[in-house]
């Protein structure tokens, strides 16, 4: 039995008709066309379907759509120019940190809220928000350079500087 | 050396844009009107026989619209080899028999999940359980369960023989004899898969007019085409694979699965499109990963270290079905034999089946198995001797130049400067034995250093054997790349348009590229081999090379000035000495259009490793040629044993390679850290657990993938010994597979070097470590 | 992997959710933060014809109140408790093994509460069952068991990154149903049975979490083994509470407690007794590490043999009873 629900998805409300156990994935997916989100494993293991719950990255393969009704949801097509989103979106493909791109948005996502939260993170504090979302390609290293250069332009100072 | 322009230089990844923004579309993301999930129902039993199939409970379920088995099938067979000592062997739809937990039994296509799971639910299959075996050197015995009937050319009474590699040369039992130390070791390598992160993935829809289309998640279209032709019966104009993004293969989708033959064969059945996700559970227990190797080696030196015989013997667990079981026992001896001299060798390999799932090639295919095993063995034998292990690897190191025993020529060597570069960046001689100096140290964290050494080819004769690319040029001289290769990450799109940009002058933006389409490009050997950035590198070169010659005809005409005067920078042409009188590429091309009768200006290049040889070497003596390319590296480790825990850390990763000539040093870098991660997974963390056939671990909670905390410093030392010059075929090697070896033995070594234990099993568990340190029973 | 077709009631209290659960009994699963029902429904493990999601319930702040407790909201996430000064203060030890769990979105996912309620873990029990151990175990309702084939029961382990914590630091569990409100000692909701591995009740709701707050100098310490340091479950967790006299150095009370070896958080008791009354030194530590490694009984599991975590038992210890002297 399927019910309509209200989602507010990327700055748009939308009316949709889901069952109950539809979850964000496939709601974001299957009926708003919203591919960017990806599904690799349905199961919480890797990060790759992460996506902003009121600006904090959670899950969207392990929560209802039906349970997102009052929540602003941000997906990897995002605001048009959100700026840290953006930044990171540049700094991912200059220092390497993309190969096949299939845990990319979910790694953006990720960052993106933790340098919202925090434009200076410690290499800790990187590698905690991050462990979540597993990568096969680059073995991290481009993808915490990337993250970390997105922080220093974001802050408008560079590592060295910040050790001082 | 001219100035290079694009090629040589960190380009930003042409699908970066797509990629970061959540625009790449997959397989996954594919969705066609009226489309249907496909569901597979897989074996629950090792190895039993299908006594009866009955599906007609299921087909009354409401939304179901086709229900395929063995029975709807030709019965065609396919293997990841197909030839005449190794005839394909597996049913796309398992037949009267099922090999291994989850072959594919039955498939259905339904409107949703829930229909197609409530149809697999009701579908009654009747079984008769056979006996079981697991491990290879069990299921040689001869009284182990027959999964298939040994090899008719195995001479030995072995049973369960998928398929054997010998060769050797020289006279083994006189270098044995001349042989001032000899020693024997047996090493074992467990399971390990991809792990990539697209699930594997096919949408079909076939068309009532009898056209195929298929969008897979694939590291090649060509070779699905003709795969789904034949077990189709389908000529191959009626079937075209398309292009999709594709996230992550490792080797592991490359050949034929029965999921993509299921989604076809459903969409022939009920005329709508089907689609088909493997569950990440179904990818961990019943599809295919790496190969688990047993490798016995002895081996024979003088006193100064220099190899003077070696005797392999290689056992390799192949699963249920020959996969690329038969190819790593042939690839295994080519890794065996490529980065030393070995004046007398002898080599057998043997595949044989087990009730487990089938074996796919996995980054470095082999190479993992066996550098581990004579990395391992060798810093024994240096020790023993009293020798530095860069000097025992230095004196048997290849050169520039030698002729491989199979006839193949190495080429630019750079081995020996890749192990002395990686010495002195590390300090490793200083460094190396330093830990076990203090042998009752009482430090909890220790170090070690350790060294290993490997070499890879680049391309080889398989299916579809060859690349060709067009290049077609718009009238503002902007031009468009139509290219089969198959982007999996590794960058292929980006490197060929970097490689048409330096022909013909194009910025790299202005580069558009159609790729990966069995319809709209021309044909590829596909992403694997190791082979993509040389073979359809130089194809891509050589049609940009037609349409530079084109334009410096035209510029010629125009600028009336002799060919070798010519300069063609940045979309001009002018003469050399004199850049203020150009003619543009539009001028060119619209002289072209009146001059060539309609030219627009269109190149085309075609490129085939090993041009003279008719075909692939000979996977049962080694006999013939395997590869023209050999890329080459020494890899150093630097780890930290928590000697209380048992927890090893890997600190550092030194990679000192000749991979020829890097087009581009950012994708190359990737590739490096990639293969770094991967083989510190190898090393410590992922195991593929099973007992009887089962898999314990589906899932990436229990199979250990490394997250962010397990990464370990990468550097890089390039040993370059190719160049490249425009409109010359160059060389350039592999980057993408030959990583993952030699790290994984220097880490073994750096282990060692710590703590003094040596293991001969990977991974390297702390477990294991505690039991070697005597501290756990 | 879809999840089941199930009803989904969303309640805005409490109140109305202790009835749907009296409503619906065993027919209905709870969903707090979702990241331990929704993977077991994607594979199959149960199927509630109703899922009672709590989300749409406000979360209290975390108060102290008069009568000496730290309470916690079951609903708080747990990435929301190391962002609380009160529960920093009263019980940091908690705050450390919440950050351990999971990965930075599960943290802001999953609740205390949900937590607290984790079902006991097993390979062969936490994966899809299509055709692999097709057969129920014990666990799914069945009569076999597929880790240790000649034992009699499940060995399924009790993998809370919470519990081990909860217990030093000795909780009450407030539950509530249709009949009302009472509050356990965290400790005794473990039934030992690793099938029903804690005593709540189909109809119960895990309302709040309660610590008792003391002004005792106290040090703490948490350690949790895993392969990778993040993203999984515990190979060993481990908890230690101690309490000092005012001199700083002797232990009047310690408490340390395994987690994830067994159906239940085991409490090393003869270790803590060999702390009470000493002066804290490393030589102490190590004997009551090696105390405990002795007493702790964990289940072996394909992947690591009882006699490794013992050893890790005993490094865990002696380590947090290391870090726990650096915070009195």
């Amino acid at each position: 039995m399927k019910i309509v629900i209200e989602l507010s998805v990327n700055g748009d409300s939308y009316e949709v008709a889901v069952e109950p156990q539809t979850t964000l994935t496939e709601c974001l997916r299957d009926h708003l066309g919203l591919m960017g989100t990806k599904e690799a494993c349905g199961t919480g293991e890797c990060g790759s379907c992460t996506v902003w719950a009121d600006g904090r990255p959670i899950l969207s393969c392990l929560v209802l759509a039906a349970d997102c009704q009052q929540m602003e949801i941000t997906t990897i097509e995002g605001y048009p120019g959100h700026g840290t989103i953006k930044v990171l979106q540049q700094k991912f493909q200059e220092k390497g940190a993309v190969q096949c791109g299939f845990c990319t948005s979910g790694m953006i996502l990720t960052s993106a809220a933790l340098l919202k939260k925090n434009s200076r993170p410690t290499e800790d504090e990187i590698r905690k928000a991050l462990e979540g979302n597993l990568c096969r390609c680059t073995g991290y290293n481009k993808i915490f350079q990337a993250v970390q250069a997105a922080s220093e332009q974001l802050s408008g100072e560079s590592v060295e500087e910040a050790a001082k | 050396m001219k100035e290079l322009n694009y090629v040589g230089k960190s380009v930003l990844r042409k699908d970066g844009p797509d990629k970061v923004t959540g625009r790449a579309l997959y397989t996954v993301d594919t969705r066609l009107p009226g489309m249907l999930v496909g569901r597979i129902l897989r074996s629950p039993h090792p190895h039993a026989r299908i006594l009866n199939i009955e599906t007609s409970l299921a087909e009354r379920v409401s939304g179901v619209k086709a229900i395929i088995t063995s029975q709807e099938t030709l019965g065609v067979k396919h293997g990841f080899v197909e030839t005449p000592r190794y005839p394909a062997d597996q049913h796309c739809i398992a037949h009267d028999r099922v090999r291994f937990v989850g072959e594919e039994v039955a498939a259905v296509a339904a409107t949703d999940e829930y229909a197609a799971e409530e149809a697999l639910s009701l579908i009654k299959v009747d079984y008769e359980p056979l006996p079981a075996v697991f491990d290879p050197e069990e299921a040689m015995q001869p009284d182990a369960p027959e999964i298939h009937p040994s090899h008719p050319k195995v001479r030995e009474p072995y049973h369960n023989i998928g398929g054997k590699t010998e060769s050797g040369w020289g006279d083994l039992e006189k270098g044995f004899a001349e042989s001032y130390l000899v020693v024997e070791n047996r090493y074992e390598s467990h399971l390990r898969t991809h792990g990539y992160l697209e699930p594997q993935a096919t949408v079909a829809s076939f068309e009532p007019e009898g056209k195929l289309n298929v969008w897979t998640s694939s590291q090649g279209p060509f070779i699905k085409r003709m795969k789904l032709a034949k077990t189709l019966g389908l000529p191959q104009s009626a079937v075209r694979v398309h292009k999709a993004y594709v996230g992550g293969a490792f080797g592991g989708k490359i050949d034929l699965f029965s999921h993509e033959y299921c989604a076809a064969l459903l969409s022939m059945k009920c005329g709508r499109p089907v689609k088909i996700v493997a569950s990440r559970p179904e990818m961990f227990a019943a599809y295919r990963h790496g190969q688990p190797m047993i490798v016995h080696l002895k081996t024979g030196v003088a006193k100064d270290g220099t190899l003077l015989a070696q005797e392999y013997r290689v056992i390799n667990n192949c699963g249920a079905y020959r996969g690329s079981g038969v190819v790593v026992i042939f690839l295994a001896w080519g890794f065996a034999m490529l980065p030393y001299r070995v004046p007398n060798l002898s080599y057998e390999g043997y595949a044989v089946f087990t009730n487990n799932p089938v074996r796919a090639p996995q980054r470095g295919h082999g190479a993992p198995q066996v550098r581990f095993a004579v990395e391992s063995q060798l810093d024994m034998i240096a020790e023993e001797l009293g020798i530095d292990p860069i000097d025992i690897r230095l004196i048997n190191s290849r050169q520039s130049g030698e002729v491989l025993p199979n006839g193949d020529n190495v080429h630019n060597c750079g081995l020996s400067d890749c192990i002395k570069m990686a010495d002195e960046h590390t300090n490793f001689k200083s460094t190396y034995g330093k830990s076990r100096r203090v042998p009752d140290s009482k430090e909890r964290y220790r170090r070690g250093i350790g060294i290993g050494v490997s070499s890879y080819f680049g391309g080889s004769l398989i299916y579809p054997n060859s690349s060709s690319v067009a290049v077609k040029m718009n009238d503002d001289g902007s031009a468009t790349i139509l290219t089969g290769a198959m982007d999996i990450g590794q960058g292929a799109e980006t490197i060929l348009c970097q490689i048409v940009a330096e022909e013909i002058k194009v910025p790299v933006n202005e580069l558009q590229v159609i790729a990966a389409d069995t319809e709209t490009t021309p044909v590829d050997i596909g992403s694997w081999i190791s082979g993509n950035a040389y073979v359809t590198g130089n194809a891509a070169r050589e049609a940009g090379a037609e349409i530079r010659r084109k334009l410096l005809e035209l510029a010629s005409d125009k600028l009336e000035a002799d060919i070798e005067d010519l300069v063609l920078e940045d979309k001009t042409a002018y003469v050399m000495g004199a850049p203020d009188v150009r003619v543009t590429y539009t001028e060119l091309v619209a002289a072209s259009i009146s001059k060539h009768r309609g030219d627009p200006l269109i190149g085309e290049g075609h490129w085939r490793t090993m041009r003279d040889e008719p075909t692939h070497p000979s996977l049962a003596t080694t006999k013939g040629r395997w590869s023209e390319n050999y890329a080459f590296d020494a890899q150093v480790a630097e780890v930290e044993v928590d000697t209380e825990t048992g927890v090893i850390r890997l600190l550092k990763a030194v990679t000192a390679h000749d991979c020829g000539f890097p087009i581009n040093p950012m994708l190359v870098e990737g590739q490096i850290d990639g293969q770094v991660s991967m083989a510190l997974g190898h090393a410590f963390m992922e195991e593929v657990l099973m007992k009887d056939g089962f898999t314990l671990n589906p899932t990436w909670l229990e199979y250990h993938m490394p997250c962010i905390h397990n990464v370990a410093v990468s550097e890089h030392l390039d040993v370059i010994t190719e160049s490249y010059e425009v409109g010359r075929p160059y060389r350039t090697k592999e980057v993408g597979e030959g990583y993952v070896s030699a790290i994984l033995a220097a880490i073994g070594n750096a282990i060692y070097d710590a703590v003094g234990v040596r293991l001969d099993t990977t991974p390297f568990t702390p477990e294991k470590i505690l039991k070697a340190l005597g501290k756990i029973q | 992997m879809r999840l089941p077709r199930f009803e989904l009631k969303q309640p805005e209290s409490l109140n109305d959710a202790a009835e749907l659960l009296y409503r619906y009994g065993s027919s209905a699963g709870l969903a707090a933060g979702g990241t331990d029902l929704f993977p077991r429904l994607k594979y199959r493990l149960a199927a509630p014809d109703v899922v009672v999601s709590l989300r749409r319930i406000p979360v209290g702040q975390p108060v102290e109140d008069p009568e000496g407790y730290l309470i916690i909201d079951a609903l708080m996430k747990l990435a929301d408790m190391g962002r609380s000064e009160i529960i920093q203060r009263n019980a940091p030890l908690l705050v450390e093994a919440a950050h351990w769990i999971g990965s930075s979105q599960i943290r802001n996912m999953a609740t205390l509460g949900g937590n607290v309620c984790l079902e006991t873990r097993c390979m062969y029990f936490n994966q899809s069952h299509d055709f692999q151990f097709v057969e129920p175990c014990f666990k799914r309702g069945g009569d076999l068991c597929y880790l240790m084939p000649k034992g009699r029961k499940c060995w399924a382990v009790c993998m809370a990154d919470t519990a081990p914590a909860l217990v030093c630091l000795d909780a009450r569990i407030e539950l509530t149903n249709g009949d009302g409100t009472r509050r356990v000692p965290f400790a005794d909701l473990f039934t030992g049975n690793s099938v029903k591995p804690i005593d709540v009740g189909p109809t119960d709701v895990v309302t709040r979490v309660l610590i008792p707050t003391s002004s005792a100098i106290r040090g703490w310490g948490f350690m949790k083994s895993s392969p990778r340091g993040g993203l999984e479950f515990a190979t060993v967790n481990l908890a230690v509470l101690l309490e000092m006299l005012d001199d700083r150095e002797t232990c009047s009370n310690a408490r340390i407690t395994v987690g994830a070896v067994s159906a239940s958080p085991q409490r090393a008791h003869k270790a803590e007794e060999l702390l009470k009354g000493q002066k804290l030194s490393t030589d102490l530590f190590v004997a009551a590490a090696q105390a405990a490694a002795e007493e702790i009984r964990p289940v072996p599991r394909p992947d690591y043999s009882r006699s490794y975590l013992k050893e890790c038992v005993k490094i865990l210890c002696r380590d947090s009873l290391t870090m726990a002297r650096g915070k009195i």
